[in-house]
C-alpha cells in the first residue's frame, strides 16, 4: 500500500478529518449556544400593571435582582418565597427563611407550603400579587411563538458530516488495518452510522428537533470506535453491541427522567442499587493495578463504579427537596461519603477524586455556599494526605508526577510512551490505525489521549477535549431555562464528572497531573465507561427545554378542568378557617395560661 | 433559578482549568515534542533501517515487524554502546545519536522517516569484539581512531549488556559510554599536556635537568614519586612520568598558560561525535596558587578529562598538529580537519612519545609495532587507581591512535598497556587483512 496515490489519499484525509471535526464542532456550538433560549412561561404574577412571568416549574420571588421573579420593593425579602409547580400543573407557594411572612389569601404560609391556583392573591409581607395560570390554549400559543431548534443550523446536515467523517476514518483503517479484521471494522462504523441515522429519524417521527447531544456523542464515539479498531480489532463486535447498549439506555434514561415525580420518588432504590452495586464491588472483585475495580461477567469486564457515578447524580439532583431546603442535604452527605470511603477502600482513587469534584458541585449549587465547599475541601486534603500514607503506590504515583522521564521503565513507563507517540504524531497524526501506542498496556484507555494524538493528530485531539467542553457549556446554559432545579443540577453534575474524568485521563498521561487511570469519555474502550457515558447524555437531554428539542422532556400539562379547580379552591378555604380557628384557640389558651398564672 | 444558573458556572471552572492544562500541554509539546519522540516512537515508526559496520557485518535492523541485532551476542553485547538498544537505555548509541539521520521531526508533521535507511559505521565490530574481551568484564573503555582519515575503527565501553534483553542484570554504570560520556581523573597521561605547554612556553626547557629524591617540598606542599628517578633531563621526566619535575615544570608554564593549553586542546569543550555529545573536563580555571598548579600539572588537584578528548589531542599530534575529527558513520562526507596543536610542538611530541616506549616502557611491549604513547595511573583518592594508556602508532599503513581507560584498574603499564597491545595487534592484522588504510 505504498507509492504516491497512496500517499497523497492519506494526507488528503486527514485534512478532510480535521475540516469536517471544525465543521460538527462549530456547527453544534452555534446551534447550542447562539440559538436564541426563549424561557418557557408557565404563569404570571401581576402586581398593579406589571406582570411578571413564571418562566420556571421552581421559581424564587424577592427583592435581590437574581431573583426569577424580582420585585423591587422594601418590604418584600432579597429572597422572599419560592413558588414551584409541579407535574401536574399543581403551584405551591413556599416561604423561604420565614423573612416577612407568605400569606395565600389571607392562609398563612408555613414550611410545607400552601397550593396556588388561578386568581389566588400571593400576599408578601403586605405586597398582594395576584397569581393568573394559563390555560392549555394559551399556552399552546405562546409555545408556538417560541424559537424552536435546528432552523438556523440543519442537525441533518451536521450529521451528514459526522457520517462523512466516519467513513474517512474507517478508510484510513482500511490503508493500515490487517485484511483478517477489516469486514469487523467497516461493520463498527457502519453500525455507528445506521445508529445515528436510525436515532435521528426516530426523533424526527416524535417531532423533536434538537439533536446537538447526540451529534456529540456519536462524534466521540466514532473515535472511540477508531481506537477500538487500532487496539482490538478482534472484539469489534463488543464495542458495536456498548454503543447500542449505551444508546438504548441513553433514550429510556431521558424517558424516565421526563417525570418528575417518577425521577424524585425512585432516589431511595436508586441509592441503594449503588451502595449494594459498591458492596460486591469491595467484597468481590479482581485486583488490576492496584485498584480493585474489575468484576468479570461473560468476557465483558463490568466497573460498578461507572454505574455508581450515574447514580450518584441522579440521588445528588433528586434528593433536594427544593432549593433552599436544607432537609435531604445530609442523606446525600452521608451517600457521598459512603460512595467515597468503599472507593478509596477499593483503591480507585481517581474515580473518587472524580466523585468529590461532582459532590462539590452539587453541594454547592444546591446550598450556593462558598465556605461549605472550602470546608469539604480541606476534609478532602486531609483525608488525601491519609490516603497518600496508607496507600504506598499511591504515593509513588505521586512521586514520579512530573519526573516520568527520569524512570522510563517502571513508574513513567506509560506515560512516557504516550508522551512519545503523541509528539510523534504532530498536528496531523499519522493516520487511523498506523500508530504503535495501542501495543502498551492500558493505551486504549488510559492512555487513549495519546492515542489519539498519535494516530489523529493533537488538532483533532483538542476537538475531542472540546467537544467535551461543549457539552458542558450546554448544561450551564441548560441550568439557565431548566424547568427545576433537578435537572439544572443533574445535568451540570453529569458534565462535572465527564470534565474531570477527562482531566484526569489527558493530564495524567501527559504528566500534568499524577496518573490515576480513569477513563476518557466515550473514546476510551471500556464498557461499563460507555454506558455511563451515554446515560449521562440523558442528563443532559432532560435539561434542554427549547422548543420540541428535546425527546426527555414533556409538553407542560395544566389543570383544565373547572369542577376540579373548585374543589380545590373550596379545600383551601376550609384549610384557612381550620388555620384561623386553630390560631384563635391557641390565643385563648396563652390568655387562660397568662390568667393562671396571676 | 437564575440563583441556580449563576451557580452552574462552576462547572466551566473545570472546563478552564482544562483548558490552562491544554496550553501547557501544547507550551511542552512544542518545546520538548522532540526529545519526547525520538525516544520510543523513532524506533516505532521507522519501516526499515540497517546499521552496518564497516565491513557490512549487520549490527542492527528495524523492519516493519521486527527489530533486531547481529546473531552472535558476544558482538552484540561487545558492541552495544555503538548500536544502543530498543528501549534508549544509553543516550549515546546509534539509535539516540544519529535519529536525525534515520528520521526528520518537526511540531507540525511530528516524527517523518527521511529516505536514509541504511547506515555504515566505521567501526569494526570485530576489533570491538577484540577490546571487550581484553577488557574482560572490568569497567573501561577503549577508542581507536585512524589519525589520518579521522575514521573511528574501535569503539568499545565496558561492561555492556546484550541490547536484545530487555531486563538485563545491570552493573552499575553500564549504560554509560566510558569513552565518550564521562570525564575521569587523568593522572599521569596529563604529562602530555604540560609537555606540550611547556615546548611552547618555557624556551629554556630543553637545558633545565630535574634531580627527584622520590619527594619534594614545592611551596610548602609535599610531593612524591613512587621511587626516586634522581637526575633527568625533559625529555627522561616524561619517560619516567617525574611528578616532581612535571609539578616544577607546569609552574614554569604557570597556571594562565596552563589553562589556555588545557583550553585549546578542546579539553574543557563538549564536542560532537556525528550528533553524541560527549563530556567536557575540567580544570582549575579560578588562581589556586604555585602548589596546585603543580598537581594539576601532572593530572591530579581537580582534574578531569574525557578520554575522547584525550584521543582527539593524541590523534592531532600524530597527525603534525592537523586534527582529522573522528567519524563514527561513514556517511561519505570529507573528514573536517583543523589545527588543533602547532605542529613544531607536534612534532617535538612525536619524538617525547616515542622515547617514552624506546627507554622505558620497552618495544618488547608491542611486538612488531612501532608504538608511541604515554602511561597514567591516576589517583582516585579512594585507594584505587584508573589506569591509562594513549599513544598512537608510527606506521604509515596503520595510522591509529588510540585510547585504553580502566577505571580503578591498577597501573598503567601493567593494566592498561597489555590491552593496547592486544587491542594494536588485532588492529593492524585486520587493517592489513581488508585493507583499512
Amino acid at each position: 500500500m505504498q507509492g504516491e496515490f497512496f500517499s497523497y489519499t492519506l494526507t488528503a484525509s486527514k485534512g478532510i478529518l480535521l475540516l469536517l471535526s471544525v465543521a460538527i464542532l462549530l456547527r453544534c456550538l452555534r446551534s447550542m449556544l447562539r440559538e436564541r433560549y426563549d424561557p418557557e412561561t408557565w404563569a404570571y404574577l401581576r402586581y398593579g400593571k406589571e406582570r411578571f412571568p413564571v418562566q420556571h416549574w421552581e421559581v424564587i420571588i424577592g427583592r435581590a435582582p437574581d431573583a426569577d421573579v424580582c420585585i423591587p420593593l422594601r418590604e418584600v425579602a432579597r429572597t422572599h418565597a419560592i413558588l414551584r409547580r409541579s407535574e401536574k400543573g399543581e403551584w405551591r407557594v413556599f416561604d423561604v427563611l420565614g423573612r416577612g411572612g407568605v400569606w395565600v389569601n389571607s392562609l398563612f404560609v408555613d414550611d410545607d407550603g400552601v397550593e396556588v391556583t388561578d386568581g389566588d392573591t400571593l400576599n408578601l409581607n403586605g405586597i398582594c400579587l395576584k397569581f393568573s395560570d394559563l390555560s392549555m390554549q394559551r399556552r399552546e400559543k405562546l409555545e408556538s411563538k417560541r424559537s424552536g431548534v435546528g432552523r438556523r443550523y440543519s442537525p441533518a446536515l451536521t450529521l451528514l458530516m459526522l457520517t462523512a467523517f466516519q467513513l474517512f476514518l474507517l478508510l484510513q483503517h482500511s490503508f493500515f488495518a490487517d485484511t483478517a479484521y477489516l469486514p469487523d471494522i467497516a461493520l463498527g462504523f457502519c453500525s455507528l452510522i445506521v445508529m445515528e441515522w436510525s436515532c435521528f429519524n426516530a426523533m424526527r417521527i416524535i417531532n423533536r428537533s434538537g439533536f446537538e447531544i447526540e451529534t456529540l456523542a456519536f462524534y466521540l464515539s466514532s473515535l472511540g470506535m477508531s481506537v477500538a479498531a487500532s487496539s482490538t480489532p478482534e472484539d469489534m463486535y463488543k464495542q458495536i453491541l456498548l454503543t447500542l447498549a449505551g444508546l438504548v439506555l441513553f433514550l429510556l434514561c431521558g424517558w424516565w427522567q421526563r417525570s418528575l415525580h417518577r425521577t424524585a420518588r425512585a432516589r431511595i432504590p436508586v441509592a441503594l442499587g449503588a451502595l449494594l452495586l459498591l458492596g460486591i464491588n469491595v467484597v468481590a472483585s479482581d485486583v488490576v493495578l492496584g485498584a480493585r475495580n474489575w468484576l468479570e461477567f461473560w468476557g465483558f469486564s463490568f466497573q460498578p463504579s461507572e454505574l455508581v457515578k450515574v447514580a450518584y447524580v441522579y440521588v445528588g439532583a433528586a434528593t433536594l427537596d427544593r432549593l433552599f431546603r436544607q432537609r435531604n442535604l445530609y442523606v446525600f452527605i452521608a451517600f457521598s461519603a459512603i460512595c467515597v470511603m468503599a472507593l478509596a477502600l477499593i483503591g480507585d482513587f481517581g474515580t473518587a477524586l472524580v466523585f468529590f469534584v461532582c459532590f462539590l458541585v452539587i453541594s454547592f449549587m444546591r446550598s450556593g455556599s462558598v465556605a461549605t465547599v472550602m470546608l469539604a475541601v480541606t476534609g478532602a486534603v486531609l483525608a488525601g494526605f491519609l490516603a497518600v500514607s496508607a496507600r504506598p503506590y499511591i504515593a509513588q504515583r505521586f512521586a514520579s508526577w512530573g519526573h516520568v522521564w527520569e524512570d522510563i521503565y517502571d513508574t513513567g513507563f506509560q506515560q512516557t510512551r504516550a508522551m512519545s507517540a503523541a509528539a510523534a504524531g504532530g498536528l496531523f497524526g499519522k493516520g487511523a490505525g498506523n500508530g504503535w501506542l495501542h501495543s502498551i498496556f492500558a493505551a486504549n484507555t488510559d492512555l487513549v489521549f495519546g492515542m489519539i494524538c498519535e494516530e489523529l493528530g493533537l488538532l483533532i485531539a483538542l476537538c475531542t477535549v472540546a467537544a467535551v467542553i461543549l457539552l458542558a457549556f450546554f448544561a450551564v446554559r441548560s441550568a439557565r431555562t431548566g424547568r427545576s432545579a433537578y435537572y439544572g443540577i443533574a445535568s451540570c453534575a453529569a458534565m462535572s464528572i465527564l470534565l474531570v474524568q477527562m482531566a484526569l485521563n489527558v493530564f495524567g498521561s501527559m504528566d500534568i497531573l499524577p496518573f490515576t487511570g480513569v477513563t476518557f469519555p466515550f473514546v476510551s474502550r471500556g464498557g461499563s465507561s460507555l454506558l455511563s457515558c451515554w446515560m449521562m447524555m440523558a442528563f443532559l437531554k432532560s435539561a434542554d427545554t427549547r422548543r420540541e428539542a428535546s425527546f426527555a422532556v414533556r409538553p407542560g400539562e395544566t389543570i383544565s378542568s373547572v369542577s376540579d379547580l373548585e374543589a380545590r379552591r373550596e379545600a383551601k378555604e376550609s384549610a384557612r378557617q381550620a388555620q384561623k380557628e386553630r390560631r384563635s384557640r391557641e390565643r385563648a389558651e396563652k390568655r387562660g395560661k397568662g390568667g393562671s398564672a396571676q | 433559578m437564575k440563583k441556580l444558573n449563576r451557580r452552574a458556572y462552576s462547572v466551566l471552572l473545570i472546563a478552564l482549568f482544562i483548558v490552562l492544562g491544554l496550553f501547557t500541554y501544547v507550551q511542552r509539546y512544542l518545546r520538548d515534542g522532540d526529545r519526547w519522540a525520538s525516544y520510543f516512537s523513532r524506533l516505532n515508526s521507522l519501516s526499515e533501517g540497517y546499521v552496518t559496520d564497516r565491513n557490512g557485518v549487520l549490527l542492527a535492523a528495524f523492519t516493519a515487524n521486527d527489530n533486531r541485532f547481529n546473531e552472535d551476542r558476544s558482538t552484540r553485547i561487545a558492541n552495544y554502546h555503538v548500536t544502543g538498544d530498543f528501549w534508549d537505555r544509553t543516550g549515546t548509541g546509534i539509535l539516540t545519536g544519529f535519529s536525525r539521520q534515520l528520521h526528520s521531526y518537526s511540531p507540525i508533521t511530528g516524527m517523518t522517516q527521511t529516505k536514509t535507511v541504511s547506515l555504515q559505521l566505521n567501526v569494526d565490530s570485530e576489533l570491538n569484539k577484540k577490546a571487550y574481551a581484553a577488557l574482560a568484564e572490568r569497567k573501561g573503555a577503549v577508542g581507536v581512531v585512524n589519525y589520518r582519515t579521522g575514521e573511528l575503527i574501535c569503539m568499545v565501553s565496558s561492561p555492556a549488556v546484550d541490547p536484545t534483553d530487555n531486563d538485563p542484570v545491570a552493573p552499575e554504570g553500564v549504560y554509560i559510554n566510558r569513552l565518550l560520556s564521562a570525564s575521569f581523573v587523568p593522572g599521569s597521561i596529563f604529562k602530555l599536556i604540560t609537555a606540550a605547554a611547556a615546548i611552547e612556553c618555557v624556551p629554556t626547557i630543553w637545558q633545565r635537568s630535574f634531580f627527584c629524591e622520590g619527594e619534594e617540598e614545592i611551596g610548602g606542599v609535599l610531593f612524591h614519586c613512587p621511587f626516586e628517578h634522581y637526575t633527568n633531563d625533559f625529555a627522561g621526566a616524561l619517560a619516567n612520568s617525574c611528578n616532581i619535575a612535571f609539578a616544577k615544570i607546569a609552574i614554569s608554564v604557570g597556571q594562565t598558560e596552563m589553562v589556555n593549553h588545557v583550553r585549546a586542546y578542546g579539553f574543557l569543550d563538549s564536542h560532537n561525535l556525528d550528533g553524541i555529545p560527549t563530556a567536557a573536563g575540567s580544570y582549575p580555571i579560578e588562581f589556586v596558587g604555585d602548589p596546585e598548579t603543580g598537581w594539576s600539572g601532572i593530572g591530579q588537584s581537580t582534574d578531569l578529562i574525557c578520554p575522547y578528548s584525550m584521543l582527539r589531542f593524541v590523534s592531532a599530534i600524530a597527525n603534525d598538529g592537523l586534527l582529522a575529527e573522528p567519524k563514527l558513520i561513514n556517511d561519505g562526507q570529507p573528514t573536517e580537519k583543523s589545527i588543533l596543536v602547532n605542529p613544531e610542538t607536534a612534532k617535538t611530541m612525536q619524538q617525547l612519545m616515542r622515547n617514552n616506549v624506546v627507554t622505558v616502557y620497552g618495544d618488547n611491549r608491542f611486538p612488531g609495532l612501532s608504538v608511541c604513547g604515554k602511561t597514567g595511573t591516576a589517583e582516585v583518592g579512594d585507594g584505587t587507581d584508573h589506569a591509562w594508556f594513549t599513544g598512537f602508532l608510527q606506521d604509515e599503513e596503520h595510522p591509529y591512535a588510540f585510547i585504553v581507560f580502566v577505571e580503578g584498574g591498577g597501573g598503567g603499564l601493567s593494566v592498561a598497556v597489555p590491552i593496547a597491545n592486544t587491542v594494536l595487534q588485532a588492529a593492524v592484522r585486520r587493517g592489513t587483512e581488508l585493507d583499512y588504510s
